[in-house]
Formats: structure tokens, sequence, C-alpha cells
């Protein structure tokens, strides 16, 4: 399978000279089997470009298949959806993933996509959308891959997801906070919790639990995308905002036996400069640490072959 | 009054070399007033920028205000507010003047307030911001004052909904934002009411989303192109025309081409005297 990002930012979208290098474009990335449809993860602002690409192929003659894997709604990485152009043409088929909520999932979807925020329904999109809710823990085959999912520690929920196909495996994880010092659910945490005091037994239960979660996803995967937005300063002074940092990264890698480990989810306001920076030093942490995996950094146009490609 | 443009870009953010001089952040203009006062139009994309800029004054402290002109709700038109540094921030003050529907200012919060609705933001709330945060609705054609100056708003068709144009005065001088403006019917003259709001502006900004090849297409999408705004603009008898809202696929150089294009279209239609300045992220304008 190939691996191909084409949004690699959290947040908010950041145009600019310096973002010319990783790109400013928010979360996606499009995971192909060896002749089969595409695998979309998360519909961020990078889904613009990859829809223009696929209405090269199939798409552009209304014989397209994708499917859409969504860690989560929040709005950068669903914000490409409505300039997905493969969904402006009948015929075409678009099945979209995302965890189930109180609120059925495509109500969701239908309330990103109306007036008075979008001029478009979802209704007149042509292409034959369906929608589909999974409970962590879901597994399910698109084609030949398997996909399996976990929950992630970050506000409203977030989902992991594992695609395995063509000999090799593909790990997604982000948003995430590490899972160590707040539980992040549907209630809002309005500020920033003590870091220094121990969490309740039942709290820190629940953390250990997701976490394990998220190694045995990981377990030997060939290529763990994580969410790196923060630098671990960063992370100390917001830990309830849901991401990471790359040492929480590196530990969970390490344990899950991860082949390579890919920083993803890059802080807006992060340059290029600064992304070569965060590599460098880490890459000689790796180093200093004698880890097993290879440490790389997402940025916009990077393709990866895993197994046969 | 000082207009500077911290996001041009039409529908969605455009990250990339190729927007690298025009600017690829969505909608969101400022205007200082000759006492410095803050007047803020649209909370795209540019936002973010414009807000961060902002904290390293009275905004940082606690002890800013601003009014915020807010033309339609379209998501190209409100994503930044959740990244303004300075709604966080308790202390500062915020006026926000927008479309409500049915004139309901409660209607028009509860659009934003469905922004920030957690299954799409995690802040989950306007109420989770420190600012004061008072949205009032606008009525078209009543005057309203923002930071002393007077302001007049009148709805332009957009597509299946209106968008709001503002005039915005000092002392004399006008300036008038227009864009998400597109006239339904292809090759109309001007409307009227149009050429009266704009009437000797110093400076109009205009929306010039489209080439008139792309608008055979897109009419129904409710915006301008360069040819609508040039001929509008020399109709209304303005000084100078701002060139706003570029689509999302137009590299720079597209951009170079519509702006010279429209150049020539003023020259050919009576506007030759009418100064076109192509709105850049980072430039500034005076009137």
């Amino acid at each position: 399978m190939k691996v191909r990002f084409w949004g690699v930012r959290g947040s908010i979208p950041v145009p600019g000279r310096a973002t010319n290098r990783y790109g400013g474009n928010t979360s996606c990335v499009e995971v192909r089997p060896k002749n089969a449809p595409p695998i979309i993860i998360d519909a961020g602002t990078g889904l613009r470009r990859l829809g223009k690409s696929l209405m090269e192929e199939a798409f552009g003659e209304g014989k397209g298949k994708a499917s859409i894997l969504i860690s989560h709604t929040h709005w950068d990485h669903v914000q490409g959806l409505p300039f997905f152009s493969p969904l402006y043409r009948a015929g075409n088929e678009v099945d979209i993933f995302a965890r189930q909520r109180d609120l059925h999932l495509e109500a969701v979807f239908s309330a990103q996509n109306r007036a008075p925020y979008f001029p478009v329904p979802l209704t007149a999109m042509e292409a034959e959308m369906r929608f589909h809710e999974l409970i962590e823990g879901a597994r399910f085959e698109i084609g030949n891959a398997k996909v399996s999912c976990t929950r992630l520690n970050h506000p409203w929920i977030a989902i992991a997801y594992r695609v395995d196909v063509d000999g090799a495996s593909v790990v997604y994880c982000s948003d995430t906070a590490p899972f160590t010092d707040v539980l992040l659910g549907e209630k809002f945490v309005h500020r920033a919790p003590s870091l220094d005091e121990p969490l309740p037994a039942d709290v820190a239960a629940e953390l250990a639990t997701m976490r394990a979660g998220v190694i045995a996803l990981a377990k030997d995967a060939d290529l763990l995308i994580y969410d790196t937005q923060f630098s671990k300063a960063e992370y100390r002074q917001r830990p309830h905002w849901g991401h990471s940092h790359p040492d929480d990264a590196i530990a969970i890698a390490r344990e899950a036996g991860a082949k390579i480990l890919c920083l993803f989810h890059h802080a807006p306001l992060r340059s290029d400069d600064e992304n070569d920076q965060i590599l460098a030093t880490y890459r000689d942490v790796v180093t200093a640490q004698h880890e097993k995996f290879d440490l790389i950094s997402a940025y916009e146009g990077l393709e990866i072959t895993l197994g046969d490609a | 009054m000082k207009i500077r443009f911290w996001g041009v870009r039409g529908s969605i953010p455009a990250p990339g070399p190729e927007t690298n001089r025009y600017g690829g952040n969505t909608s969101c203009v400022s205007v200082t007033t000759a006492t410095g006062g803050l007047i803020i139009i649209d909370m795209g994309t540019g936002l973010m920028h414009l807000g961060n800029s902002l904290m390293a004054g009275a905004f940082g402290k606690g002890a800013g205000r601003a009014s915020i002109l807010l033309s339609h709700t379209h998501w190209d038109h409100i994503q930044g507010l959740g990244f303004f540094a300075p709604v966080f921030i308790s202390g500062n003050q915020f006026t926000v003047w927008g479309p409500g529907p049915y004139g309901s200012a409660g209607m028009l919060e509860e659009i934003l307030e469905g922004q920030m609705d957690p299954n799409f933001s995690p802040l989950q709330s306007l109420k989770n911001f420190s600012a004061v945060f008072d949205v009032r609705a606008v009525e078209p054609g009543t005057a309203f004052e923002a930071e002393g100056l007077r302001v007049t708003a009148r709805a332009h068709p957009h597509g299946a909904t209106t968008a709001l144009a503002f005039r915005i005065e000092e002392h004399g001088r006008s300036f008038v934002y227009a864009s998400d403006v597109g006239q339904p019917v292809p090759d109309a003259p001007p409307p009227a009411d149009a050429i009266a709001f704009y009437r000797d502006a110093d400076v109009l900004l205009h929306d010039t989303t489209y080439r008139p090849s792309d608008q055979e297409t897109r009419r129904n999408r409710g915006f301008s192109t360069y040819e609508d705004a040039a001929a509008v603009a020399a109709a209304a008898k303005v000084k100078r025309l701002v060139t706003f809202h570029y689509d999302q696929d137009y590299t720079d150089d597209d951009v170079d081409q519509l702006v010279a294009a429209c150049r020539a279209t003023l020259d050919a239609h009576g506007g030759a005297d009418i100064e076109i300045v192509p709105a850049r992220e980072g430039d500034e304008l005076e009137i």
C-alpha cells in the first residue's frame, strides 16, 4: 500500500511562506491499497486537493469509490468534506465512518453543510454517501483491508484507526493527549489541571486502559502516525487541549514495537524551520535511546510505500 | 482611517507556495479609526493572525475593545473566531454586528453558538469566552455607530441567501466593504441601489471571486466577477476599487491576471480614473 499525506496541520489551516514546506492544510491522509479504492483518514482541508487528484481517475467519470475514516468531527478534521469534488459527481460512492454520538452521524455532517454556514446541503451532493457509526473496538473490512479502532484522550472523544492490507499496517493516532494527567471526554475542562497531583484511582485506571488500547492497536505497526502538536513544555501549559508531544509518542512507539514513527498534526504557528528543528532534536533522542524505529515528520506530499505496493 | 488586509481568500483557506503573495487566509479586514478605535470586518482565518498581533497591546492586558462587523455566517467568514486570542482574555470587550435572521440578535448569537457546538469545536460554547461578546443584529438601512464611526449596511444577493455590505464614514471619507455579493442575472447592469450605496466612496472593496469564464458555470454561487466589480465601481464613481475574495483555486499568477483584466475593464468602461488596489494579506491602505 501507499500512504500519502495531504494535510498535516492541527487546529486551523495556516497559509503563508512559513509553512510552504510542511504544508498548511489540516489533517488528511490517503491510504491506497494495491489496486483498490482509497481509504482516506480525516477530512481536513487537505481533502480538497486529494479530491481534485481523484477526479483524474474513476471519480471524474462518476465511477469512483472511497472510504473516509473520521477520527472525530472537530472542524479541522472535517472542513474539507464540502470541498471534496467527487461528492458532486453522480455515481461516485463515499462511505464515511466515525464514532457513534448521541446525534446521528449524518445529522452532525448535515449541520456542517447547511445554511447559514454553507450554501450546499448534503442532500444536494450527488454522490452516494453512506454513514457508518463506530464504537471504539469495532473491527470491519473495506475490500481486502482490515480496519480496527480504539479510543483516544481528546475533548468530545476521538478514535485512532489501524489499517492492515497488502501485508503491512498503518496506524493513525490523532488527536490525543498523553494518558497520564487528565481524562478528556464529553465534559468541558475549563482550566489546565495541576500535573503534579496524583489522579484519582478510577481516572488513572481508565487512562491506563486507553493507553493499553493504543499500544495494542499500534502493535508492530509499519507506520505509526501520531499527534505531536505540542512540545513537552507547551503540553504542560495546556494538558486539557487533548494533544501530545514527541516524548510521549516515542514511548508509545517503543512499547508498541512500531517500525516508523511519524510526527503529525503540527501546531498551526509552527514554522517549517521549527518543525525541522523538532525533527532533528528528536532524531538525536531516538538515536541516543537506541530506539528500534525510524523517526519522520509528516509533510504535505510525503508518500510512503509499505508492504506490497 | 487605516485599512489592513488579514485574509483575502474566498470559501476555504488555500495554503501553498502558489498563494504566498496574495495570501491564503479567508476574509478578515481591520479598520483603525483616526482616534485609534478598531473595527474588524469578518472573522475568516485571517482573524487569528490579527488577534495574535493585538495581544501585544491593550488586548493582551484585558483592556481592549473593538467592533466586529459580520457580512454573513458562512464558515469562511466566521472560522477564525475560535482562534481569536483576545476573546480568551477577561476584560476585553467586543460588539458584534451581523445579520440576525428576522432581525433577531438572539438568532445570530445562536448561529455563532452553533459554530462552537462540541461536535465541531473543543470550546463547546461562546460562554467559554472570557471577554464580553455582545452580539447585535444589523437592520439594513438603519445607521449604527461602531467605535464612534457611522456605519450603514445593505443586504446583497449572495446565492440563495444574502450578505451584508457595510459603509463606514469618518470625517466625510468613506470605506465600503462588499464581499460575497453576486447579481443573479447575467449581463444585467449594476443595480441602482448598489450604485447608490457605493456612491463616491473613497474606497470600495468588492467581491472579485471570479473571471467571467468561471461565472458561466458558477453564477448560482452568489459571487461577482471582476467585470461586475468594475462596472459597479465605475457607475458609482468610487475613487479606489479593492479586489477581494479570490477563488481558492487561483494562484498568485491567476490573481495577477484577474487584477490586470479588471484594470482594463475599468479603463474601457469609464473608470480610467479609478485606482485599483489588489487586496493582499498584510497590506495597508490609508484613507
